[in-house]
């Protein structure tokens, strides 16, 4: 066993009833070829601190839970391995741009808030009427929305993202393209009521396309472009308003 | 009972990730094509002053001072154009049906292609 | 809520985006370049007598007012917009009064110029 290969994880440490600063802490754990961060924290939790407190679930890239900043990046822990940066340590951090409640662990309450905001649900005025039957969709409709639909939520486009950490108003990547998600559904029928919650403020004027929640979303969302086709509906509906009066059903 | 941890924000945060630096020289081209587009206007103002405030104008623009400028401009303005054209399919995608067009494509299509024709027939009229 | 009046900025700034990044590239070339460069004599002449020529021919002069309008909102909005990324937030409203005063000073200033040419 003493041959037994190791790597240095620097973790974020903060506990609130007893830190007023955050710390890091190094480990040492069990260098494995096959092993993702999360593995290594993991082991830590199970075999030499078990006050370490860190989120995670599937461990297969789709629950979203096990986001964390690797070297600075914002990664899915489960997503990202240790052969990656071996032999250099990693440094664990909890993703920027949210309060930290506890060691790896961030508080997701304004995030929350901000998804429910865009109404992320398909909104109908017959909704109680089902005899038509089903809601068909070409599979040409179901492309336009698709990959923005692909979302689980992990915060990453958030923490890589400087607007959403400077501007409180501003609705983030993933809420912002889950909103122009359901605009494009073909189905759907309550854009102005989302347009009514994404064209206030900064909630979505607060992008600039700085682009990088692209460059991180693991499941590829591209939610800068959605945000940006968001806008330009915006753009199109501001200018409407002067070519068809109020209540036009336009 | 103590609260949650609240990271300070950095002034520096553009230099915080390599993308951020990329955006920020992006936002900067606007400062420098603004300082260009004036002195166009100077140069359309000196036109209309008649033929020998033209020639003079232009003299003083073949200083080294003003071809520096010219060179910062022109590297600003491409700039402007290359990134502007690759955000052109994020923020306009083009479906075929099911598929979107390849942003490559869409770029050339929406972008390069009419970029090379206004540049290079703007730049023949006057070579003419 | 009411909605933002920044979906008209916008698309300004959009249509002004467009707008640069196809013709100020060229516009560089020949203010910069082209005329300055051909010295003293004929060619210089001619290249000069081509410019006149376009920029004196009432389409391209619209044509170039409307460019040169949409550009300079373009400008001021992504200035304004990277001031406020830089730290002046909280002055968003504020600076639109230099940045699409400015663009709208510059535009009539445009306009009053090649009025003239
Ligand atoms: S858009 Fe991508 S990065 Fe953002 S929360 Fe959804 S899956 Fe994560
Ligand atoms: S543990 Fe579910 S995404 Fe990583």
């Amino acid at each position: 066993m003493s041959t037994e290969l190791t790597m240095t994880l620097e973790v974020f440490r903060y506990h609130p009833e007893t830190d007023h600063e955050p710390r890091f802490q190094a480990y040492e754990v069990p260098y494995d070829e096959d092993w993702v961060v999360l593995d290594a924290l993991n082991w830590i939790k199970d075999h030499v601190d078990g006050s370490l407190t860190h989120r995670w679930s599937c461990r297969m890239g789709v629950c979203g839970s096990c986001g964390m900043m690797v070297n600075g990046d914002p990664k899915l822990t489960c997503a990202v391995f240790l052969k990656d940066y071996y032999p250099r340590p990693i440094k664990v951090e909890p993703l920027v741009n949210f309060p930290v409640e506890r060691d790896l662990v961030v508080s997701l309450d304004g995030f929350m808030d901000k998804l429910e905001a865009v109404k992320p649900y398909i909104i109908r005025d017959d909704v109680n009427d089902t005899s038509g039957g089903e809601y068909l969709q070409s599979p040409a409709e179901l492309a336009q929305y698709k990959q923005y639909s692909m979302c689980i939520n992990c915060m990453l486009c958030y923490a890589a993202c400087p607007v959403a950490g400077h501007e409180d108003e501003f609705l983030g990547p993933a809420a912002l393209a889950l909103g122009h998600r359901y605009n494009k559904d073909s189905r759907d029928q309550g854009q102005a009521e989302r347009l009514d919650v994404m064209l206030v403020g900064e909630a979505i004027w607060g992008c600039t396309f700085v682009g990088e929640c692209t460059v991180v979303c693991p499941k590829h969302v591209d939610p800068a472009g959605a945000i940006q086709q968001a806008k330009a509906v915006g753009a199109q509906e501001f200018f409407k308003r002067f070519v068809a009066p109020k209540g036009a059903g336009v | 009972m103590s609260g949650q941890f609240h990271r300070p924000h950095a002034w520096a945060w553009f230099l915080e990730r390599p993308g951020y630096v990329r955006f920020m020289v992006r936002e900067l081209t606007s400062f420098f094509v603004a300082g260009y587009l004036i002195v166009l206007l100077v140069t359309l103002g000196r036109l209309g002053g008649g033929e020998a405030a033209f020639a003079e104008w232009l003299s003083a623009l073949s200083g080294p001072g003003w071809m520096l400028a010219h060179v910062v401009a022109l590297i600003a303005a491409v700039w402007h154009s290359i990134t502007w054209f690759a955000a052109v399919p994020q923020a306009m995608p083009v479906y075929l049906g099911e598929k979107k067009l390849p942003a490559p494509l869409a770029a050339v299509v929406m972008g390069y292609g009419p970029w090379l024709t206004v540049t290079a027939g703007i730049v023949w009229w006057v070579l003419r | 809520m009411k909605r933002s009046d920044e979906a008209f900025w916008w698309a300004l700034f959009s249509a002004g985006g467009v707008m640069a990044a196809l013709f100020v590239p060229a516009f560089v070339l020949v203010t910069g370049f082209l005329l300055p460069a051909g010295g003293d004599g004929a060619v210089a002449a001619e290249r000069t007598t081509q410019f006149a020529a376009a920029v004196g021919w009432w389409p391209v002069k619209l044509a170039l007012l409307g460019v040169l309008a949409l550009s300079f909102v373009h400008c001021g909005h992504r200035i304004r917009h990277t001031l406020m990324d830089l730290g002046l937030r909280r002055y968003s409203g504020l600076l639109k009064v230099p940045c699409y005063g400015g663009a709208l000073a510059a535009t009539v200033w445009a306009a009053l110029l090649l009025w003239r040419v």
